[in-house]
């Protein structure tokens, strides 16, 4: 099955290799230099995931209130994946307006991610998901996803019972395993498809983007001009 | 030189917005991005041409003008030119959006972008179920 199929109606999710790998190393650079932690572009991405871990809450904050100077953020990932991201829907897009950056700090109430579908929050069905890690994965520090078929059979047994995230999805989260992933990778997947993440062992942060998009000629859900912005693919 | 927030019609594009929680909206950006607010002003509802905005900045020139969403702009041929002409000097920001400029070229792409959103057809999420919309995504020619 090729990846457009594997997204759409096979398991509803796929690992895919960066496209264009320079421009998200440039990224990442740039994404060092605005955290503004005293880290120059070219330090070593597991030495600034050991100055996150290490950081309080507020600080964390700050960093990440530093990061706003991203505004362009969505785009730069988009560009990472060109020939994919045409693929599943054409060169006029949707995108979200500002892409999610998530840095989970490892130790006593870490972060979790109770299993969701991207659906809930009211995007188009026709949207998708990129989630790219900007360093190697390690062991269970990753997304676990549910296949689409198993997914759309839990939204039908919630449905009859009239939950949306009720406690048969809530409780899946202790026997999930997260799919590895190098840096380089990234996992695209559609808005069915549960997914989650688990505590996890290590002494660096965990560092990911993530960015909703779809096509611009497909309908929209309950996200308007709050979440989604026009873009045309260059 | 005033800082003014602006009230319109509960109906915003696509959204049905309160008054009161246009305020909220408008007063929490304000505090988030360091902004006071001096003047509130309240536009008609039914009317989208921003004509009480513009008639208090003839008086009161106004510096920074904040309106919940790009949706409250003009959308009309003069009414457009109107606000554009009056008001080229005017730093605007949009709450919703989390957009700001000003100037002729960035009040015309948010009318643009406004008009591009109204075109595409959306799923009313209040006439369909969970299991439906795979079969609509499945089903989309």
């Amino acid at each position: 099955m090729d990846t457009v199929n594997e997204i759409n109606s096979g398991k509803g999710y796929a690992i895919v290799k960066i496209e264009n790998l320079e421009n998200f190393i440039q990224l990442r650079k740039n994404f060092i230099k605005n955290l503004n932690i005293n880290s120059n572009e070219d330090e070593d991405i597991d030495i600034v995931r050991e100055k996150i871990a290490k950081m309080n809450k507020s600080e964390i904050n700050k960093a990440m209130i530093n990061l706003l100077k991203f505004n362009n953020l969505s785009e730069i990932i988009l560009n990472s994946f060109p020939k994919l991201v045409k693929q599943l829907c054409g060169e006029e897009l949707l995108i979200q307006r500002r892409a999610t950056v998530i840095m989970n700090v490892p130790g006593k109430g870490q972060a979790k991610q109770w299993p969701h579908y991207e659906l809930m929050s009211g995007i188009s069905p026709f949207t998708y998901v990129i989630w790219i890690p900007m360093h190697d994965l390690e062991e269970n520090s990753g997304v676990y996803f549910v296949e689409l078929e198993k997914s759309l059979e839990l939204i039908k047994k919630e449905e009859a019972q009239g939950l949306v995230n009720g406690p048969t999805v809530l409780n899946m989260m202790s026997d999930q395993k997260p799919v590895p992933l190098k840096f380089g990778e990234a996992i695209i997947f559609n808005p069915f498809v549960l997914h989650g993440n688990i505590q996890f062992k290590s002494n660096l942060a965990r560092i990911a983007y993530n960015v909703r998009f779809q096509s611009f000629k497909k309908p929209i859900l309950q996200k308007n001009t709050d979440y989604l912005k026009y873009y045309k693919l260059n | 030189m005033t800082v003014a927030s602006v009230t319109t019609d509960i109906n915003i594009g696509p959204f049905k917005i309160p008054s009161n929680a246009q305020n909220m909206i408008m007063n929490n950006y304000a505090d988030r991005n360091k902004i006071s607010i001096e003047l509130v002003i309240p536009e008609p509802m039914m009317s989208r041409s921003l004509a009480t905005l513009q008639w208090i900045h003839n008086d009161r020139k106004l510096s920074l003008v904040i309106l919940s969403s790009i949706y409250q702009l003009p959308d009309e041929g003069n009414k457009i030119s109107e606000i554009i002409n009056n008001m080229s000097e005017v730093n605007f920001h949009f709450a919703i959006e989390g957009l700001n400029g000003k100037g002729g070229d960035f009040l015309h792409k948010c009318i643009e972008e406004a008009k591009k959103f109204m075109k595409i057809s959306m799923i009313d999420s209040t006439k369909t179920k969970w299991s439906e919309l795979y079969e609509i995504k499945k089903n989309f020619n």
